[in-house]
């Protein structure tokens, strides 16, 4: 599996012949050895600055990291997918020069060059926050039971329907800097996803939704999260506000 | 029959209170006030049976003992709510803390590594007032 990812065939520059100084990815990695290394060579082929933030594996994801170039936090203990993206946030945006955040799943699922593509559009300066979705072009790709939760899941948040949004749990962002100094992740599990969408809701900031496609190979789909995840998704989400 | 009515309220009024947002003091003290009227509540019903078993006809219910259980129902999912939040608001701490103590050792392990990792000057952990995204602009 980990040769499926070849960083040469990808090819992709950047269009100002800059090298995305300005661009820190943020990697969440639990227990994502056997394609870790891989995923994060690749996207160094492109983005210099990464950031895996190991949220406590067991696996020998972290000394995969450290085989590579990437920057590594690891947290003491498990803490969560949404803990570990505003660790890795807090931890890029005190790098100097950091001006785009891209946040980017482990796992390999998806294009480096969707990444490069939303980043470019985030510079263009059009938009403030720019999100993956796979509804738009490439919906066939995903499978027929998670489509339907996924569609629901932007139907029964309002900030989804404000903002027109196809797909509220794609883990391919980007976030300009305004963005992510102000964001600040509260949910540590997987109720995350929703937490940014509400918050890009009742924001001002300008979002765009762009196609990205998602490799659902054998691997992610072992990863993927359980549906059954969504009622405990929506049962925090419900007492976010609560509890001071 | 009204105790039907009675219940369903105060299962509403729980959900509404855990749900909605509002201010710490003011719902910290509610909780001890209503813990200290339902132990009275339970001294008198354990003191005079036969008033509870006034007040359990009044509402409909056949014995005051069954009044008491109905109660309890009630007091107990206010309670685990309660200890939910209470839960939260040390996890979100705990998650703070794991964070600064994650990031500053990342910057020892990625310096030792050679990766120009920059002065980080400030970790955000000053922030704990930062309660939800976007608090700072007051909108949620």
């Amino acid at each position: 599996m980990p040769g499926e990812i070849d960083p040469e065939e990808t090819g992709v520059t950047t269009v100002d012949g800059r090298r995305n100084e300005d661009v820190w990815v943020v990697i969440p990695v639990f227990n994502e050895a056997p394609v870790l290394e891989s995923v994060v060579r690749q996207v160094l082929t492109v983005f210099p600055n990464v950031v895996c933030v190991d949220d406590g594996s067991g696996d020998g994801s972290a000394e995969a990291v450290l085989r590579t170039g990437a920057h590594l936090v690891r947290h003491p203990v498990n803490l969560g997918q949404g803990a570990a993206l505003q660790t890795g946030l807090t931890y890029a945006r005190v790098q100097p020069g950091a001006q785009y955040f891209v946040t980017y799943d482990a796992d390999g699922q998806h294009r480096i060059e969707d990444a490069a593509a939303m980043v470019d559009l985030a510079r263009s300066g059009a938009v403030d926050v720019v999100l993956g979705t796979r509804f738009a072009d490439h919906a066939e790709s995903v499978p027929l039971i998670k489509r339907l939760v996924l569609r629901l899941a932007v139907l029964l948040s309002p900030a989804g329907r404000k903002l027109r949004l196809t797909d509220a749990h794609n883990g391919l962002r980007v976030l300009t800097r305004p963005v992510a100094d102000h964001l600040q992740i509260t949910m540590n599990g997987m109720a995350h996803a929703s937490e940014i969408v509400s918050y890009l809701g009742r924001s001002k900031w300008r979002v765009r939704e762009i196609p990205v496609s998602i490799r659902y190979t054998e691997y992610s789909r072992s990863k993927g999260q359980s549906l059954l995840n969504g009622v405990n998704i929506l049962f925090d989400l419900s007492v976010r506000h609560r509890g001071g | 029959m009204l105790i039907q009515f009675v219940l369903v309220l105060a299962v509403l009024t729980i959900m509404y209170v855990f749900v909605r947002s509002s201010h710490a003091i003011y719902v910290q003290a509610s909780k001890r006030i209503a813990l200290v009227l339902f132990a009275l509540a339970n001294v008198y019903a354990v003191m005079r049976p036969d008033d509870l078993s006034v007040i359990a006809h009044f509402l409909g219910v056949g014995r005051g003992t069954d009044l008491v259980l109905y109660a309890l129902v009630v007091a107990f999912m206010a309670g685990m709510f309660s200890m939910y939040q209470r839960f939260r608001v040390v996890d979100r701490r705990y998650t703070e803390l794991a964070r600064t103590v994650a990031i500053r050792e990342a910057e020892l392990i990625n310096k030792e590594r050679g990766l120009h990792s920059a002065q980080i000057v400030s970790v955000a952990t000053g922030d704990g007032d930062r309660t939800s995204v976007g608090a700072e602009d007051g909108t949620r």
